[in-house]
């Protein structure tokens, strides 16, 4: 006789739970082990219970509430004759649980052991986190019809079984979106499952599968009292299983993504993607951020010469003198004195004495210590033997004017091989090399040297002829071409009252260069403090002066040399002054000072005499108009040299002849003229003269210009000192000898990577890097 | 002597210095020759000294001239901090440091005589940005149930389209009395609610731009994630808009109308509709102005397309044919609606602004149900090129704005049916779930993104100054150049992978966010889930004050 249990008091008013359970566990502790109850929805009937000698426990219960069978244990049975509500076999650890109608929502939730049967339909979430202990059986959750949606939630063990009676107005037997988060167990379905999630598999069943089933559904139908469903549940082919992916299979899945190669190469726009028509592109070549090659974003180029050093582009008469060291440097004396005579024969009277050295100015070597010394550089080619001339072209060129400018030019048209005359007005060629400038600036010898130097190139002269029209006419005859290098010797004069009593500074200098000490009174003022007029001034203390002035309306365009020396004998220089009148106590100027004088001298400047030639060839200026390559506009096969187209330097004048006589060298092979442009001066930012250690100033001492080969930098020309090759940090630099003799630095662009070292370490500049990007 | 002047540029000068240290450098060449800005050189310094080792003085003097890495002193020239050169250093012997004394905002335009330009985004950095001052605080524990972010399904899908309210579907039984339309309804694509922003194929080399486009088709195609792209202003490449990809664009016409004459002689080729169509107004790194492809960008394929030569392409800041907010609605969104036969839904995108909210109701009103959506891009949006003072300066925040317009909708009882679409600086701490997440419960349908797609692919640009050189088409990282050797840095296939991973990685997180709020949909307008710490910002967008 089972121990009756009932819900309700002797006033049929319900008990609590709390009360209810109270008689169980009394029951229990009578020895009791079966019970009847007739419940009003009370909790948790069921478990945990257990008997001291492990005797079986049974419960028979009518209307129970929430969470029947809860923690039931093992030896625990417990059947519901009617339908229960949720959580029925809520973490059943090992009881039997026999629902003969519906169960409501969570049914076996978290059911870790025993077997749940329910005779009905199951609602939401049922099944949801069922799992399986080792130690103990699995737990076996068996539904006669079907679940509600998001049942076997996280299932991670255990055997469900839904047999899907009753179940064809439901789209599915397990609801919607059931086994989210399943990671174990295996549940039995009979009829469809959707929206499953991807963690799981649907499979059929194999024979295990069908040998499980056919063991539990007799049993679970008999429990349920449905044994006349058998027949139809053992149809094995309606159906299907569910298990949860496994760890690694779940990896696999993700691993399963086809990679964004196969992506791009099998299924994306396909014969090179979407920019294959306008861009030519190759995606399987992806560079790194430091490339060789094509993906370089600078690529070095050996500009050896391409760029002028500074002292030749400063030269008016270009002489490169880094070339002229470079042969030095490499032994060949010789050939490094007679260099510079292809661009000046003067470099030991010019280069070596009189010159203002603008290269100088320009060396890079200042930024060091001082300059390369120019002038000892120059006066070691005074023995210096004429270049060969080549071979006569028998043409024939007359140069009016045997100044420096016309003896360059004659020099160099004789170089050429033509054959040239000079027209000199004077008793001896010079000009004023020989005219104007004190012989203590340039020894009278030293530029005889050199003046023979010119004759004895073949150079033929006629002194004592000056030009006049019909000279020049039957000039324009006689020769192929013709050079006017006549010079300024037109003193400029401003007519101020008493400009006739005035000095004229050129006609002074020429009669002291020429001996006839003209005479000076003790006080001399200069008018002009340009080089000439500093020129005069030394030529007035020369013949006796005791104070000589000099003035100028602007500061003294003289070289700074020159005003030192001018100033250490006592010369004074006042500007800006400017010359009101001049009279027999002086000169006045403007601002109503008088500057006592016995002498004044006017020094501002000489203006070229062209009578000879036609007005309308001339500039409104008076002066030769030219082209751009030194030939009269007005008149082909004519060339103007030096002061009749611009006041300028000995060396301007001595360039031009130079450049005037590679113009008539295409003259007369009949080329078309294009005028040559100096190439480009080297940028200072690209010398790496930290590479240079500097000298103590305080200890230099110019006695052998040969040593100076230790000191240019060689800008813009290659030293060949290899330092690119060994700094190159990728070797991809090598020297090649060239079959002329000449040698040249490569950068192999399959190893270079363009990081520009060769052009940061380069002393010379020679390393230029283009900028791809 | 070779002396500084005063007004000489130095490294002080610049917004970064490089940190160098000689005795760690091999001269290996590493990082001048990746560095892209020429802000680096190889140089010879001087190693001098004088001293005497004796009982007396007697002096000697070492000399050496050794190689070294310099720093560029040029404002042409000047390090961007990319930091190109550290990476690449093998040694640890080179890096770019922020310089805190920079004078370059004030040297630059006194060299220049010119506007500084940049790439990026708003570089002057504020308080706590808004978004991080507000948290996902209704968490759904005892009062509904929460969801499971990894286990359960939602629906990420946000309109692209005009939403029709229910009265006015054009529904009705028939004799079955079974529902059916009876009238055509506006076209709606369903749709990621992170669309990637608009981001031209001039912007961008073309490897990028390429693999972007293969990232959605393949977050599409493989991931099930229907992301769309927008093509930016400039023009689509014909090949993709004749592919079935073209289902994944949205199609972007400017204020210079570039690119659409491809697009319109592709259209009897095209065997899909694109995605969308979006008309940009404006853009909210800066607004008020037009896009601005400097020349150096303007690469061969770039003049073809968009049909112009090789020049400074500046796109006007407005539509030259419009003149109202009416005609914008009339002319645009008709022409555009009719250009695919009303099959294609056509948004819009304006700078956010202290007007915006009139525009917005203005288009809310769309008697013609044309108007597929509402793009509102804030002051923190990412450009390729644009004024700083323009960039640091002028714009709305995103967020205030978009919240506005949205009640403005709901005061109407409108909302949801212009789909609102919020951009801005969000992802900009690199969490773009959290910020779009965010911005839809104040009341976005989505959010879209450009910069960070970028630095998905392996830009090293931030908002504090680093990088930022889009504009100068010398991108190191080969994603905003059209130079072919800095471009093939770039591995489109990497790029794509990236973006899909950051796509899944940001598809977890919505739904971590989702999951405790209890929506398995977007929670739009759920303003309820959102708690702010600052009271401010909790006043102005009306949600809860939290501390």
């Amino acid at each position: 006789m089972a121990a009756q249990i009932i819900g309700f008091d002797e006033n049929k008013k319900r008990l609590s739970t709390q009360q209810l359970l109270m008689q169980v566990y009394a029951a229990l502790d009578r020895g009791e082990t079966n019970f009847e109850v007739l419940s009003s929805g009370h909790h948790n009937i069921g478990g945990p219970l257990w008997t001291e000698d492990g005797s079986p426990l049974k419960f028979s219960v009518k209307n129970p509430g929430q969470r029947v069978g809860s923690f039931g244990l093992s030896g625990t049975s417990i059947t519901v004759n009617g339908s229960a509500p949720a959580d029925a076999g809520w973490l059943n650890a090992g009881a039997e649980l026999i629902i003969k109608g519906d169960s409501g929502d969570t049914t076996a939730h978290c059911a870790a052991s025993g077997k749940i049967y329910v005779a009905g339909r199951v609602g939401t979430r049922s099944g949801s986190l069922m799992k399986h202990d080792p130690a103990f059986d699995a737990p076996e959750f068996w539904v006669l019809k079907n679940t509600g949606s998001f049942c076997f939630e996280f299932m991670g063990g255990g055997t469900a079984v839904i047999c899907g009676i009753d179940s064809d107005d439901f789209d599915t037997v397990l609801g919607d979106r059931a086994c989210m988060g399943m990671v174990g167990g295996t549940i039995y379905l009979r009829g469809e499952a959707k929206n499953l999630p991807d963690e799981v598999w649907l499979m059929e069943l194999d024979e295990a599968d069908r040998e499980f089933l056919s063991q539990g559904l007799p049993t679970f139908l008999e429990k349920i009292d449905r044994s006349q469903h058998l027949e139809t549940l053992t149809d094995f082919s309606q159906w299907k299983k569910i298990t949860a992916k496994t760890y690694e299979e779940r990896r696999w899945r993700h691993a399963q993504r086809i990679s964004m190669r196969e992506f791009r190469m099998n299924k994306w726009v396909g014969d090179g993607g979407i920019f294959a028509d306008v861009v030519k592109d190759n995606y399987d070549h992806v560079a790194g951020l430091v490339n060789a090659g094509e993906d370089r974003l600078k690529i070095p180029h050996w500009q050896n010469k391409a760029f002028c050093a500074p002292c030749e582009a400063a030269c008016p008469s270009s002489i490169p003198t880094q070339d002229r060291i470079n042969l030095l440097r490499a032994g060949k004396y010789k050939e490094a004195i007679e260099l510079v005579l292809q661009y000046s024969p003067f470099p030991s009277s010019v280069c070596g004495e009189v010159c203002p050295n603008p290269c100088m100015d320009a060396c890079t070597r200042q930024f060091i210590d001082l300059p390369v010394a120019m002038p000892a550089l120059g006066k070691l080619s005074m023995e210096a033997e004429s270049p060969t001339p080549k071979a006569d072209s028998g043409k024939k060129v007359a140069v009016i004017g045997g100044g420096p400018g016309g003896l360059s030019a004659a020099w160099h048209l004789r170089l050429l091989g033509h054959g040239t005359t000079i027209i000199e007005a004077d008793k001896e060629v010079g000009g004023k090399l020989r005219q104007v400038i004190p012989t203590d600036r340039l020894p009278a010898d030293t530029l005889g040297h050199e003046i023979k130097r010119v004759k004895d190139l073949g150079v033929a002269i006629k002194t004592n002829t000056p030009v006049d029209k019909a000279l020049f006419a039957k000039l324009q005859q006689d020769f192929d071409a013709v050079v006017i290098a006549s010079g300024a010797h037109n003193p400029v004069v401003i007519p101020f009252p008493g400009h006739e009593r005035l000095v004229k500074g050129l006609e002074f200098l020429k009669a002291v260069n020429n001996g006839e000490n003209p005479p000076v009174g003790e006080k001399v003022v200069v008018i002009g403090a340009g080089n000439a007029g500093m020129d005069v001034c030394l030529g007035a203390y020369a013949m006796g002066a005791k104070q000589v002035t000099a003035i100028d309306i602007q500061r003294p365009a003289a070289f700074k040399k020159e005003i030192d020396h001018f100033e250490k004998l006592g010369g004074k220089i006042e500007w800006p002054a400017f010359t009101e009148k001049v009279d027999g106590k002086g000169l006045h100027t403007k601002d109503g000072r008088l500057l006592e004088a016995d002498t004044v001298i006017i020094s501002i400047g000489e203006r070229p005499d062209l009578s000879y030639i036609p007005r309308e060839w001339l500039t409104e200026r008076g002066m030769a108009e030219v082209d751009d390559c030194g030939q009269l506009t007005k008149a082909p096969g004519i060339f103007a040299i030096g002061d009749t187209i611009q006041p300028g330097l000995l060396t301007h004048a001595i360039g031009h002849g130079r450049e005037a006589a590679e113009y008539i060298d295409e003259y007369l092979a009949g080329n078309q003229l294009k005028a040559k442009k100096k190439l480009p001066q080297i940028s200072q930012e690209c010398l790496s003269k930290e590479l240079f250690r500097p000298h103590n100033r305080s200890r230099f001492s110019f006695t052998d210009a040969t040593k100076e080969t230790s000191r240019c930098i060689s800008c813009g020309t290659c030293r060949d000192c290899g330092m690119c090759l060994e700094a190159c940090p990728e070797g991809a630099i090598r020297r090649e000898d060239c079959k002329d003799g000449s040698f040249e630095y490569i950068s192999d662009d399959h190893l270079c990577i363009g990081c520009g070292i060769c052009a940061g370490m380069c002393p010379c500049g020679i390393w230029g890097m283009e900028q791809v990007v | 002597m070779e002396t500084m002047r005063l007004n000489d540029v130095t490294a002080n000068d610049l917004p970064w210095k490089i940190k160098y240290d000689a005795s760690r450098c091999t001269m290996c060449g590493s990082c001048v020759a990746t560095c892209s800005f020429r802000a680096i050189l190889p140089k010879v310094e001087r190693r001098r000294m004088v001293f005497s080792e004796g009982n007396f003085p007697e002096p000697k003097a070492r000399f050496s001239a050794v190689p070294v890495i310099r720093q560029a002193k040029s404002i042409r020239n000047y390090c961007r901090g990319c930091g190109m050169c550290e990476k690449v250093c093998p040694n640890d012997a080179i890096k770019p440091e922020r310089n805190q004394d920079t004078r370059h905002p004030v040297i630059t335009r006194c060299l220049g005589g010119d506007s500084i330009k940049r790439g990026g985004r708003k570089n002057l950095e504020g308080s706590t940005r808004t978004l991080d001052s507000i948290r996902v605080g209704r968490i759904s524990q005892m009062t509904d149930p929460s969801l499971d972010a990894q286990r359960h399904t939602f629906d990420l899908l946000a309109p692209f389209g005009r939403i029709l309210p229910p009265k006015k579907l054009p529904f009705s039984p028939d004799v079955d009395q079974q529902l059916v339309t009876n009238a055509l309804t506006p076209p709606v694509n369903w749709i990621y609610p992170v669309i990637i922003g608009d981001m031209s194929i001039g912007a961008l080399s073309w490897r990028m731009w390429e693999g972007v486009a293969m990232a959605v088709a393949y977050l599409n195609e493989e991931c099930g994630l229907p992301v769309r792209m927008c093509s930016g202003e400039g023009g689509v490449p014909v090949r993709l808009l004749k592919s079935k990809y073209l289902k994944y664009m949205i199609l972007q016409i400017a204020s210079g109308h570039f690119g659409w004459n491809r697009i319109a002689n592709a259209m009897p080729h095209m065997v899909e509709d694109p995605a969308g169509i979006l008309i940009k107004i404006g853009q909210g790194a800066k607004p008020g102005d037009g896009g601005l492809l400097q020349a150096g960008k303007v690469a061969e394929h770039i003049q073809a397309i968009r049909g112009v030569p090789k020049a400074d392409l500046l796109s006007p800041p407005n539509h030259q044919g419009l003149y109202s907010i009416e005609e914008s609605v009339q002319k645009m969104f008709l022409s555009f609606n009719s250009a695919f036969k009303f099959r294609v839904p056509v948004a819009i995108k304006v700078a956010a602004s202290a007007t915006s909210v009139s525009v917005f109701n203005n288009l809310v009103r769309d008697p013609y149900n044309i108007v597929g959506g509402f793009f509102l891009d804030g002051i923190d949006g990412g450009t390729g090129a644009a004024h700083e003072v323009s960039l640091d300066h002028t714009g709305h925040p995103i967020v205030s704005k978009l919240r506005d317009c949205y009640l403005a909708a709901v005061t109407q009882g409108r909302q949801g049916q212009i789909p609102l679409w919020a951009a801005g600086g969000l992802g900009k701490t690199g969490d773009l779930a959290a910020d779009a997440f965010k911005m839809i419960a104040l009341g976005a349908n989505g959010v879209f993104t450009g910069k960070l797609i970028l630095q998905m692919a392996g830009c090293i640009g931030n908002d504090m100054g680093r990088c930022n050189a889009c504009n100068t088409g010398l991108c190191p990282a080969g994603i905003t150049t059209q130079e072919p050797q800095l471009a093939h840095r770039l591995d489109p296939e990497k790029v794509a992978q990236n973006i899909v991973n950051y796509f899944l990685a940001m598809d977890q997180e919505f739904k971590k966010l989702l999951a405790p709020i209890g929506n398995s949909s977007l929670p739009v307008g759920r303003s309820d889930a959102l708690v702010a710490t600052d009271h401010a910002v909790a006043d102005r967008l009306q949600i809860q004050h939290v501390c």
